[in-house]
């Protein structure tokens, strides 16, 4: 026997030895409960920690909104009704925050309804863009395909603190600007230009991951189509419109709802980055949440609750209007 | 309707030559196949003339015409793919409408013509179904049909059939050769199958490493191969070939000898024979005449009879353990360890030499 063989040998031993450990404690299983009830038994861990960190919680959410006081532990949280989300709702005009009870809840929803549309639209354009451009015979690129995952890779702190040292007003981009003989502008001070930059630091940030999606769907396009375009003289344009995209369609849509569901969801780059201001202007729903449930004094985890709640039925809502419309595109 | 002319084409990715230089002229109207084992370049050929490839080196001319700048689009030819590559997304009718919408025809011609294709090709019950609706045989159809609406001077077919089963592929063989029929048109025709090639081609391009060993019509391949390759490759089952050497030259006789066997004497003389040389026998599986009986010939041993009913195939092994498969017509008494002797008839044997090329063809006083 050969080391090589030996060393597979032994290799193979130590990898068997839990195998070995566990089967007669699965056998027994199987005696006691019977093979149907097994598959249970393999389910089990998993079901635990779905239900432990992730059904649980939003029975305890639900609980926390319809309570009041800053108290942590349920049992010592009264029950205030829908009082929380009467306090969300306790607006004159909806479309003035200033007359809310709460008005930095509805400037962030405000904020994130522009935040969401724009920053998907542009993360799936320039997202498709890329992947296009990757599927092609161009050279290095598997580099690219690297460098543009790359930012997906690092934690989100990172990123906004890397941007951050960018565009600040001493930053290494107000540095070029002055240097090319420019006048030099605050980014992060200036509502406009500061909800630019949190829409573009969130899509540098994830579009590697939704390019990298997007590539192997326009990968799993077969490549004769496109020659039998190029025979029918398809222009590269009604390539794109009436070959590329109807094909790529099941893997935009879920691109599409991803990335949403991310924006949404949006908090921890533009904390760092922004911190939600200058003033209240790129402050998105999550932080909101968080602000009122853990940062301000005292704790209204009751309001947090109830705002969180809200925006997970609207997702809900979201979600299932994409399911419907997946559905109706895979029967025509 | 066009002619095509390969002049000097080569073609190379990157530093690997696939054709080192191909010429050849294709009539207008013919049925040209280009037939040879995988990877001989046949298929790249192929591409080469449809323009989704481009030539290294050379030109390619249709009706006199080079097309070697012009894009696939615009060469006036079509292609039928051999994955079909319809359109998954799109009906029937929009595949074989897409590339004459493409072109910006006007309606009233486009729908003409789709229902002029889908008529021709009897699929006009499939107008509005989408591919994956459609079986195999359906889906050749509309590949062929969206090639027919775009009206080509040449019609190209890459291993069309490959993906049909067996039953098919006859069908569809008959339906392809009717079609050329019908529309007339230069049709070039890619396949590693040779039956497809015999049955189909009014010229055969046998191709190997990218270098067309013979061109011809199917019989004058059959009945006269230039070398020991286009011998092996046309024909099914394939030529029996013994190694030996010419022990003598009578005036109208070639005595063959090889170790082992005893000397045979082939009637009809070769030019470039010559006594001693180290020559190659070849003789097709039913060239054999097969005598239960007499002591003529080779003495080969059945080891397995294969009974088709109208025909036999035996599997004999010679002296010196060489395997030759011999076709008997009608339902041979061989079984399974007889020895049956085998000699070929007058003029129905083939002689190569030690290059492998065909020592002329034998001539009979």
């Amino acid at each position: 026997m050969s080391a090589g063989t030996q060393f597979a040998a032994a290799a193979g031993a130590v990898v068997a030895l839990p195998a070995r450990l566990v089967e007669p404690v699965m056998y027994g299983l199987q005696r006691l409960l019977g093979i149907r009830r097994m598959p249970w038994v393999f389910l089990l861990p998993n079901l635990v920690a779905v239900i432990l960190f992730a059904l649980l919680p939003v029975f305890i959410n639900v609980f926390y909104s319809v309570s009041g006081s800053d108290r942590l532990f349920p049992w010592d949280r009264p029950l205030v009704g829908g009082a929380n989300y009467a306090t969300l709702f306790d607006c004159d005009n909806f479309l003035d925050p200033s007359t809310c009870s709460r008005d930095l809840f509805w400037r962030a929803l405000g904020n994130s309804l522009v935040f969401v549309p724009v920053q998907v639209t542009a993360m799936i354009l320039i997202a498709l863009l890329t992947a296009i451009c990757l599927n092609r015979d161009i050279r290095a690129r598997g580099f690219f395909r690297g460098i543009f995952f790359f930012p997906v890779m690092l934690s989100p702190v990172v990123v906004a603190l890397t941007w951050q040292w960018i565009l600040q007003r001493n930053g290494a981009l107000n540095g070029l600007i002055s240097s090319a003989g420019l006048t030099p502008v605050n980014w992060l001070v200036f509502p406009n230009t500061a909800f630019f930059w949190s829409v573009f630091v969130t899509v540098w940030a994830h579009m590697g991951f939704y390019t990298i999606i997007l590539l192997a769907g326009l990968q799993a396009i077969p490549r004769d189509v496109y020659e039998a375009a190029r025979m029918d003289s398809a222009t590269p344009w009604r390539v794109f419109t009436r070959i590329t995209l109807p094909l790529l369609k099941p893997v935009l849509l879920v691109v599409f709802i991803l990335a949403v569901i991310r924006s949404v969801q949006t908090f921890d780059e533009l904390y760092v980055l922004t911190g939600g201001g200058p003033g209240s202007a790129t402050m998105l729903m999550v932080q909101y949440i968080f602000e009122v449930g853990f940062a301000s004094q005292p704790r209204n985890f009751g309001l947090a609750a109830a705002a969180s709640l809200l925006l997970g039925v609207a997702l809900l809502i979201f979600t299932g209007i994409q399911m419907r419309i997946s559905r109706s595109g895979r029967d025509d | 309707m066009a002619s095509l002319t390969l002049d000097k084409v080569t073609k190379s990715f990157g530093a690997v030559e696939v054709i080192p230089g191909v010429d050849l002229d294709i009539k207008d109207g013919e049925f040209v196949v280009f037939v040879g084992p995988s990877g001989c370049g046949k298929s790249t050929l192929l591409r080469l003339i449809a323009g989704l490839e481009d030539v290294s080196d050379g030109d390619i001319r249709i009706e006199g015409d080079s097309v070697v700048s012009i894009p696939a689009a615009d060469r006036g030819v079509a292609m039928v793919f051999q994955s079909y590559a319809l359109y998954p997304h799109m009906t029937v009718r929009e595949n074989l409408s897409f590339g004459l919408e493409n072109i910006r025809m006007a309606k009233p011609e486009i729908t003409r013509r789709v229902t002029e294709a889908a008529t021709l090709l009897q699929i006009e019950q499939l107008l509005e179904r989408r591919p994956k609706q459609l079986s195999g045989g359906q889906r050749q159809r509309v590949a062929i049909g969206r090639a027919i609406t775009r009206d080509p001077k040449i019609f190209l077919f890459d291993e069309p059939l490959s993906n049909l089963d067996a039953e098919l592929r006859v069908m569809m063989r008959v339906e392809i050769t009717k079609l050329h029929e019908r529309l007339g048109n230069t049709m070039i025709y890619v396949t590693h199958d040779q039956i497809e090639a015999m049955t189909m081609a009014d010229k055969i391009v046998v191709l190997r490493k990218g270098v067309i060993e013979q061109v011809g019509a199917p019989l004058d391949l059959y009945n006269h191969p230039r070398n020991l390759f286009v011998a092996g490759f046309i024909g099914s089952p394939r030529m029996n070939f013994v190694e030996g050497r010419i022990e003598a030259l009578g005036e109208h006789t070639i005595t063959f000898a090889a170790d082992g066997l005893p000397p045979l004497v082939l009637d009809g003389a070769v030019e470039g024979a010559a006594t001693g040389a180290p020559v190659t026998l070849g003789v097709r599986p039913e060239d054999f005449l097969v005598s239960h009986a007499a002591e003529k010939g080779w003495p080969a041993t059945v080891s397995i009879a294969e009974q088709y009913g109208a025909s036999s195939y035996l599997h004999c092994t010679l002296p010196g353990d060489r395997p030759v498969l011999i076709h008997e017509p009608g339902q041979s008494k061989a079984g399974r360890g007889d020895v049956i002797h085998v000699a070929p008839p007058a003029g129905r044997w083939h002689l190569f030499d030690a290059e492998g090329l065909a020592l002329g063809n034998p001539r009979l006083s």
